[in-house]
């Protein structure tokens, strides 16, 4: 038959385009996860032979502090990150695709830290920070220790996050505005509902793929934050311990103290953590992502 | 559908009082839009002030807002520092060969996972969002000790290497893929185009727009990179702009008017490419949306 | 449309295998072209570069067949990417040891033993303690010394009426002085930070006190001196006229003080060149004293200043391990020290050449009396190492930060501070 002679040709097809991703990612991602899964039932150090510890790294992990205190801080900072920048790159997306004038010019400026270099914007958003001699405390009249006050200094690298991921996030949710059909929007015109229904009724359902695609990439990159914080909050800074991400954490194990055993057992857990989170959103997304256009 | 119950639960309010609603709306927008943008843009001038003030004059207290004389001299201390010529033309190159492989790779990945039936199809699918919830950090160093045997660090090759696929690429094209009706490829088929034919002359001239869109995150993604760049490197002049910044910072700690220059410096060229084909940047993603 | 993608994407891989194979034309660590070899010398002080390239320069001209490149690393990715070079066979051929990291190299067998290329007698004890080995042997070459002064801005003594710091000066003159110039000008007097060796390590060796003891393999900060030196310290943060630990976790002591805003605070000599050099305008305005004495040290008689030392290294299996070697050999020969101290990168190790390196400072007209750091080899304390301080360096660090934050108390911190170097040591 016809169709099984062009079912193999499309499964040869299939592996053949596929082949270079998936042995690309074998090699360069894969491969060093599986060597970081080993390494974390180790007590590796810089250098040298190592011999296999069971579970002790884990042990270890699960009864520190330290750890618990970075776990909450990796959640508490998709929690203050991902609503807040998901609603205001939406917010942006819709009103950059209305119809206003000088739409160009806020374009130009809304998305120009998606440019920048993270290093540069955490340079000048520290230096703005600064309590003493930076530009916000004057301007608000206040002595504020943003960067180093441990209830703030977490907060202080979230508008950061937000400030320079808004644009990103506005620009993949805007291609997903402009595949709403048009004749949409006519016909609720038609019917007389104000924008804001359309926003609701319109708008948010036909654009809920794209939607998901943006939270679920903002979770998974805040749960992975590192360059911002490591930037901003250095090892003297006193709100260290109550701003440090996991993989911060992780990098200060692995490379300034030398345990790549435990620092590994941190990473497995920190992508345990990610997989669990990921997945609620795929099992939630049936409730409200609308496949269906 | 969604009309329909947009009709069905709501009464048309009078067209006058529609328009007027309309005007204070986008009032509001402009004010809304105003506020953002002065956030978005302060830091930018704030850099740019600050470059220009001797480091006394920065940590004067309280802060005044121009310089009290314009100064130079971060701009030459940075320059003299970091060799910019080199960065810009390694960063460009970088730039330049992941978005070609990720491109093409994740062009063929992705149609091939959307489109083409295959045993282990969404085993080996699963592997691309795996890849999405790793840590880049872990890789850096299996990475590096995999380039050092093939003997290439301190090449641009070293700072392609990495991002030659791309998991995200493959994901965001996958949607897209899966976006062409099934109709248009089996129409192909009845005229005798054989998978090679239906990707190429079929589906891929159809992708252009979301091809623009994953190559422009590709390179904002090659552009940021910070820690690979550093590590594969040594060489300073085999730098990107992005690590040799660090290493500015490293050297100057909280120096802020040389940051600040040597900052804007790394930032030129991008954003001068940003400004120039910002329109093409945005509204190439928004064409495709609206046919 | 097809052709045209075909032609892009194939001359793409074309390139880019070209730029691969080539190195782009610039630096393949191993090119060896024409009977000539490349060496690359890796270090992390940019202000050390054109000082480090002389000594080259003038290496290079005796061998015509050997070529060496200078690579500046910044501190923070230094050691990752040693660390990354050494575990996959591409570190540098010679590269800067740092007394903190020698010990674990050096015990894993990475270090070339270089006591057959050194003569220890032009080096100080201290010198050769800092580049050897858990084992006693010489793992490097000794490349500088440094010692730790007061620096101090001379317009603002001046603007609160208080003389100068001079050699009598005690912990108590420090803290006046501080005090009035505070009251007068409303700058911060002496900034006392959070830091090792340019911080709290002194005044803890004044004292009398010790941070490690690697015979009885425990740690100091139950010891009297020790104690009492690090309340002091700690303490002046206390003080109006001392910013908090807030404050140096955002703005270095040093852009405080070359900005006028603060008065006096630690440094080491080896910073002394690039500040001249970065703040011309302060030229004449600012100078340096040693270091203050304790009055009233529980042991010994107040003084110290800790001394640190680098030196030069190369791995025990490296590519060019012969031409590395002799290479090393020449870092630590009388002219190439010379040609360091000259450059006023830092102090030679070698002894009897401390005086290039003050006389560079007069050559170029900066108005500072840098002989004060040599005078503190005198009475110089060797920096305190050991193995096992890089697992417990950030471990104590957190806890003074908790201290200096009042989230636990004085005792609690150092009991802390004490358990953890103690459990860290045995477990080496």
């Amino acid at each position: 038959m016809k169709k099984t002679k062009l079912l193999n040709s499309e499964a040869k097809w299939g592996y053949g385009l596929v082949a270079p991703t998936i042995i690309g990612l074998l090699i360069l991602n894969i491969w060093p996860f599986i060597q970081t899964l080993i390494l974390s039932f180790t007590n590796a150090k810089k250098f040298g032979s190592y011999d296999f510890v069971g579970l002790t790294n884990y042990v270890r992990m699960f009864q520190s502090t330290e750890f618990w205190q970075a776990t909450w801080n990796s959640i508490y900072f998709c929690i203050l990150t991902v609503p807040v920048g998901i609603i205001l790159a939406l917010l942006l997306a819709v009103f950059l695709n209305s119809k206003i004038k000088g739409k160009v010019v806020f374009r130009a400026i809304y998305f120009l830290p998606m440019v920048v270099a993270p290093v540069a914007v955490a340079m000048v958003w520290k230096w703005m920070f600064n309590s003493n001699y930076g530009i916000i405390n004057d301007v608000l009249g206040l002595h504020i220790d943003w960067l180093t006050n441990p209830h703030l200094a977490i907060v202080s690298c979230a508008v950061v996050s937000i400030w320079s991921s808004v644009g990103y996030d506005a620009v993949l949710l805007l291609s997903g505005l402009q595949n709403v059909p048009k004749t949409l929007y006519e016909a609720a015109d038609l019917d007389g509902a104000t924008k804001i229904q359309q926003f609701f009724h319109v708008t948010l359902p036909m654009v809920s793929p794209t939607l998901f695609m943006v939270i679920i990439m903002r979770l998974m990159s805040s749960l992975k934050v590192y360059d911002i914080m490591y930037m901003m909050i250095s090892e003297s800074n006193p709100a260290l311990l109550d701003t440090q991400s996991l993989m911060y954490l992780f990098y200060r194990e692995s490379f300034v103290i030398g345990s790549k055993g435990y620092g590994s057992a941190i990473v497995v857990w920190t992508v345990v953590l990610i997989g669990i989170v990921t997945a609620l959103q795929f099992w939630g997304q049936k409730k409200w992502v609308n496949y269906d256009v | 559908m969604n009309t329909n119950e947009i009709s069905a639960e709501k009464t048309a309010p009078k067209l006058h009082s529609v328009k007027k609603s309309r005007n204070s709306g986008k009032i509001i927008i402009y004010i809304l839009l105003g506020l953002g943008a002065v956030l978005m843009i302060f830091p930018f001038l704030w850099m740019l002030l600050t470059s220009f003030k001797t480091n006394a004059q920065a940590m004067q207290v309280p802060p005044t807002f121009f310089p009290t004389q314009w100064n130079f001299d971060s701009y030459a201390k940075a320059l003299e520092s970091l060799p910019f010529g080199n960065l810009y033309l390694n960063t460009g190159l970088m730039i330049v060969f992941r978005v070609l492989t990720t491109a093409a790779f994740c062009s063929m990945a992705g149609f091939a996972f959307a489109k083409l039936k295959f045993k282990g199809r969404n085993l080996l699918f699963s592997l691309i969002l795996i890849q999405m919830m790793l840590p880049s950090q872990i890789f850096i160093i299996p990475q590096f000790q995999m380039l050092a045997s093939l003997g290439l660090t301190n090449t641009i090759f070293a700072l392609v290497f990495p991002g030659i696929v791309s998991a995200f690429g493959t994901f965001f094209l996958r949607q897209t893929y899966m976006g062409i009706p099934d109709e248009l490829i089996e129409a192909a088929y009845l005229d005798g185009a054989n998978t090679w034919q239906v990707f190429t002359k079929i589906c891929f001239p159809l992708t252009k727009t979301a091809l623009a869109a994953i190559s422009i995150f590709t390179a904002v993604f090659a552009y940021t990179d910070l820690m690979w760049p550093l590590i594969a490197n040594t060489d300073l002049n085999m730098m990107t702009l992005t690590s040799g910044l660090s290493t500015l910072n490293g050297q100057f700690t909280t120096n802020y008017p040389v940051l600040m220059a040597g900052s804007l410096l790394s930032m030129l060229p991008m954003v001068a490419l940003y400004l120039v084909f910002q329109k093409q940047f945005i509204e190439g993603i928004a064409a495709t949306g609206g046919k | 449309m097809k052709r045209l993608w075909k032609t892009i994407i194939v001359s793409a891989l074309v390139l880019l295998t070209v730029f691969a194979v080539s190195g782009c034309g610039t630096t393949d660590e191993n090119a060896d072209t024409g009977g000539t070899t490349t060496l690359t010398f890796r270090i992390w002080d940019t202000a050390q570069k054109d000082g480090m390239e002389k000594i080259a320069q003038a290496y290079m001209e005796k061998n015509p067949n050997i070529k060496i490149e200078v690579q500046v690393t910044s501190w923070d990715e230094y050691w990752t990417k040693l660390e990354a070079g050494v575990t996959s066979g591409t570190a540098p051929d010679i590269f800067w040891m740092h007394p903190n990291e020698i010990l674990e190299y050096a015990d894993a067998g990475i270090l070339a033993d270089c006591s057959s290329i050194v003569d220890e007698s032009h080096y100080s004890d201290n010198s050769i303690n800092l580049a050897s080995g858990s084992d006693g042997t010489l793992y490097g070459v000794p490349k500088d010394k440094d010692t730790v002064g007061l620096v101090y801005n001379k317009e603002l003594f001046d603007a609160a009426g208080v003389s100068y710091p001079n050699a009598d000066w005690t912990w108590d003159d420090l803290t006046a002085a501080s005090e009035k110039i505070y009251d007068t000008t409303g700058k911060y007097g002496f900034m006392a930070y959070a830091d090792e060796q340019l911080g709290y390590w002194n005044f803890v060796y004044q004292a009398g006190g010790y941070i490690v003891d690697t015979e009885a393999q425990k740690a100091g900060f139950e010891d009297e001196a020790t104690k009492e030196a690090l309340e002091f310290y700690i303490n002046l943060q206390k003080n109006d006229w001392c910013p908090d630990q807030n404050y140096f976790a955002q703005t270095s002591p040093g852009d405080t003080f070359f900005s006028g805003n603060g008065a006096m605070f630690l440094e080491g000599d080896w910073n002394i060149l690039s500040e001249c050099e970065n703040n011309p305008e302060m030229n004449g305005k600012w100078d340096v004293a040693v270091l203050p004495k304790c009055p009233n040290p529980v042991r010994g008689d107040g003084r110290a200043s800790v001394s640190n030392g680098l030196c030069n290294a190369t791995t025990a299996d490296g590519k060019h391990k012969e031409e590395a070697m002799d290479f090393l050999e020449f870092l630590g020969s009388e002219e190439a020290q010379r040609i360091q101290g000259e450059s006023g990168a830092a102090i030679p190790a070698y002894i009897g050449l401390e005086q290039t390196w003050v006389d560079v400072f007069k050559e170029k007209n900066y108005d500072i009396d840098v002989e004060n750091f040599i005078e503190m080899f005198d009475y110089a304390v060797t920096s305190p190492i050991d193995k096992s301080r890089p697992s417990w360096k950030t471990a104590v660090n957190a806890q003074l930060l908790k201290i200096y934050s009042g989230s636990q108390t004085y005792e609690e911190g150092l009991q802390n501070m004490q358990d953890l170097v103690d459990q860290a040591m045995v477990g080496y």
